[in-house]
């Protein structure tokens, strides 16, 4: 029998330094006509690997092993993750226009086509912009209307919003519900981040770490039911799901509404009285930019010992030209930086450095060396130390952030989560005061950030002032002593979180999601006042 | 590469590209440097006549190239061979013949640095790629893989200022530049492959062959007046080579 889409028995092998490394197991899926379907599982189980069987990319332009009856539609298409690589031409009408030669379109449809391909997903702008002028959701929705230009029968998204920030998220969501409520398309899902999806999934395929099929059902009852699974293979699970907003705040004894509420308090009661310490870093009408051009001027700021402050901001506000320029990486317009009260301009690099940590966004681009061990000792030996003294300092780290059986490996070679953790662990070799973070958090699963986040805390426990650039409002709204907000060239707002995030006028301004307990507070406050 | 919207912007790429190759092949021709500054000048007329060119724009794209073509010159015309000595001073020794070789020589170096410029600064990249398709029969696997490789550019010059940051933060001092060359290079070089991969699925994946079996959205053809713009060009730069050569 031929299923409109699907597999039996299907296993999958990557060749992987002359064994073979088996990613999928005996995996038989069938996907019905029209069915919305997500696909979860942990990092490695293989996720993406099926979706590439399904939609022909294997074995077709990757090579694989690969055992099985598989069935597959021709017209397909997929979006990718990586906003960057999944585009060739450098306009975004001749980007879809791709789309439309390859499928041999006349040229005098494509015009019509392309117009309306742009509006179908929001694109409301000029067909000759240039792409690199997009933002990343203005790319995954030009992602999106090259796919529809291929009149698919299939869909395949592969992580379509891991890296984008939550606002984008939303959006994007929004417009693929749209799009599934209109068409009778199939689409298949890889997606990490559920809240925002998972409703209005048609199935949910669960796989574990070995690739194989472990549930296969009505997204509620998969979500209730293995939950614990899910928990503890790292998956982030939906905040609401299977519970839907509207019953929430409409019935304030559901449990998630108590729990949300009892969040709430635990935040507004939390002790935020490390200000009284001494500071660590204070700018002084300090102006940065890119080049020439202001982004941020004037700002006077202080950060205190021991303090957790994140910086927020919309693409482009300056938050990652602040966080380098505090470490020298990106040079102040005017003004001054003072760190533990002497001016940086008199710092000399190492001492600089040893007093101070950044950490990039790109992990693998801070790696200076070819094993786990000597990036961690890397900074001692570059000081002189001796190699007992290395040794002690790099182990402790190793055992700190759980890489001591990768101590041998290419940094290269690690999962994503370890580079993070490496890659933090080489900045804390000094006991560095001062650890900066960009987006610390971004595209791993729910157990690597949040072992990644506990490692941070207790550091900060001990002193460290510890400073991070994240759109992630439930990171802030949970680690965050401080919040500084950034907004067309000035210091919008600086303080608690929570009041942050109580302020709905100023939460609109800057189009910043609060986290949920919030959201239910006021929306119970203008149900009440209705 | 972009379009300036000039008249010669609208000139067909690859016509135009010919046309500026076969003047280049003259200038390698031409040892007498009055008909090489002749088509030197040729190329800056156009420029600003046809090209769109401000006076601006020209002298900060050229100014770099004059100081190079003052040192070329210099070094040809002070330390040449030849009999009719002009100046001597010192071991610097300027005769007749060295001078005519260094003004050659430095001319012809900027008259290709400005027919180079006069390409690059009209033309739009993708409308090249397509002409290179219509009228020179490139295949398209080629061309459309080398407008995705163009993308990286940028985003390659964006990583590797990162990358020095993060090396400068982690004390990485490397005297031997081969050494911090190789350094930056093979994380450079694992992403570029990683995302040249990534880019390759991606195109096959919306049903991209690099066979000729496709429509096309941008179709550049031959039209009067890029033959009037090749000929024109070739017959005035032959023109000037005749006319000065039996003067």
């Amino acid at each position: 029998m031929q299923w409109h889409l699907g597999c039996r028995n299907l296993s999958v092998g990557f060749d992987h330094q002359e064994e073979t490394v088996q990613v999928l197991d005996q995996i038989t899926v069938s996907i019905r006509r029209g069915e919305k379907v997500l696909i979860l599982g942990p990092s490695g189980s293989g996720k993406s690997t099926l979706l590439s069987v399904l939609s022909g990319i294997i074995p077709d332009h990757v090579e694989a092993e690969v055992t099985g009856e598989i069935d597959r539609q021709e017209a397909c298409g997929v979006m990718f993750q990586d906003t960057d690589s999944q585009f060739c031409m450098l306009h975004v009408d001749e980007e879809i226009a791709f789309s439309l030669e390859n499928r041999q379109v006349p040229r005098a449809e494509m015009d019509s086509i392309i117009q309306q391909m742009m509006s179908m997903v929001g694109l409301h702008i000029a067909p000759h912009t240039p792409i690199d002028t997009l933002s990343g959701g203005m790319k995954q929705r030009l992602a999106l209307a090259c796919l529809l230009a291929l009149e698919p029968d299939v869909l395949f998204f592969d992580e379509p919003t891991a890296q984008l920030d939550p606002v984008s998220r939303r959006d994007v969501f929004r417009l693929l519900q749209d799009i599934a409520a209109t068409s009778n398309q199939t689409m298949v899902f890889v997606e990490h981040v559920l809240d925002g999806c998972i409703e209005w999934m048609d199935r949910v395929i669960l796989l574990d770490h070995r690739g194989r099929v472990i549930a296969d059902g009505e997204p509620a009852h998969i979500v209730t039911a293995y939950r614990q699974q899910m928990e503890e293979a790292g998956i982030w699970l939906p905040r609401l799901f299977p519970y839907s907003w509207s019953d929430i705040v409409a019935d304030p004894s559901h449990p998630l509404a108590a729990e949300l509420h009892r969040e709430y308090r635990e935040r507004m009661e939390r002790d935020r009285s490390v200000m009284q310490s001494s500071v660590r870093v204070q700018t002084d009408r300090l102006t940065i930019g890119y080049r020439k051009r202001p982004v941020m001027q004037d700002m006077n700021l202080s950060l205190y010992a021991g303090e957790w402050v994140a910086i927020a901001g919309q693409n482009g506000s300056g938050k990652s030209t602040l966080l380098k320029s505090l470490l020298r990486l990106e040079p102040a317009l005017s003004g001054r930086i003072l760190l533990q009260d002497k001016e940086l301009r008199k710092w000399t690099d190492r001492d600089l450095y040893a007093e101070a940590g950044f950490v990039f966004q790109n992990p693998e681009l801070q790696f200076v060396t070819d094993t786990v061990y000597d990036e961690i000792a890397f900074g001692g030996r570059q000081r002189g130390w001796s190699e007992s003294e290395v040794e002690a300092k790099t182990v402790q780290l190793l055992r700190e952030f759980g890489l001591e059986q990768h101590r041998e490996q290419h940094p290269f070679t690690l999962s994503l989560g370890q580079k993070r953790r490496l890659s933090v662990a080489t900045m804390l070799l000094f006991d560095q005061k001062l650890l900066l973070l960009d987006e610390p958090t971004f595209g791993q699963d729910a157990r690597t950030s949040a072992e990644l986040l506990r490692r941070l805390q207790q550091r900060q426990q001990q002193g460290t002032t510890i400073i991070m650039v994240t759109h992630d409002m439930e990171l802030v709204d949970q680690y965050a002593d401080r919040i500084i907000l950034l907004q067309r060239g000035e210091v919008a707002y600086n303080g608690p979180p929570y009041q942050l995030f109580s302020n709905e006028s100023m939460l609109q301004d800057s189009s910043i999601i609060a986290p949920l307990p919030y959201q239910l507070i006021h929306q119970r406050k203008e149900r009440n006042v209705i | 590469m972009n379009s300036n919207g000039s008249w010669l912007a609208g000139v067909n790429p690859s016509c135009k590209l010919l046309a500026h190759l076969c003047v280049m092949f003259m200038l390698m021709a031409v040892s007498d440097p009055v008909i090489t500054l002749c088509l030197w000048l040729l190329a800056v007329v156009t420029g600003i006549v046809l090209g769109g060119w401000r006076l601006g724009y020209l002298l900060k794209r050229l100014l770099p190239y004059t100081l190079f073509f003052v040192l070329i010159f210099w070094m040809l015309a002070a330390f040449g061979k030849g009999e009719h000595v002009i100046w001597q001073w010192a071991w610097f020794r300027i005769t007749e013949e060295s001078l005519n070789n260094g003004l050659t020589i430095g001319l012809r170096m900027l008259g290709f640095v400005t027919y180079g410029l006069l390409f690059t600064s009209t033309t739009d990249l993708t409308a090249l790629m397509m002409s290179l398709i219509h009228q020179l029969r490139l295949s398209p696997k080629w061309a459309y893989g080398m407008l995705a490789g163009f993308r990286f550019i940028p985003l390659f010059q964006s990583e590797l200022q990162q990358m020095k940051a993060a090396h400068k933060i982690r004390g990485y001092k490397q005297k031997n530049s081969w050494k911090a060359f190789a350094r930056y290079a093979l994380p450079l070089f694992t992403q570029g492959i990683r995302k040249s991969e990534r880019i390759a699925v991606a195109m096959e994946a919306r049903g991209f062959t690099g066979t000729r079996n496709r429509t096309y959205y941008l179709t550049p053809v031959m039209a009067g007046k890029d033959w009037l713009y090749a000929t024109g060009l070739l017959i005035v730069a032959g023109g000037m080579i005749w006319m000065l050569g039996f003067v």
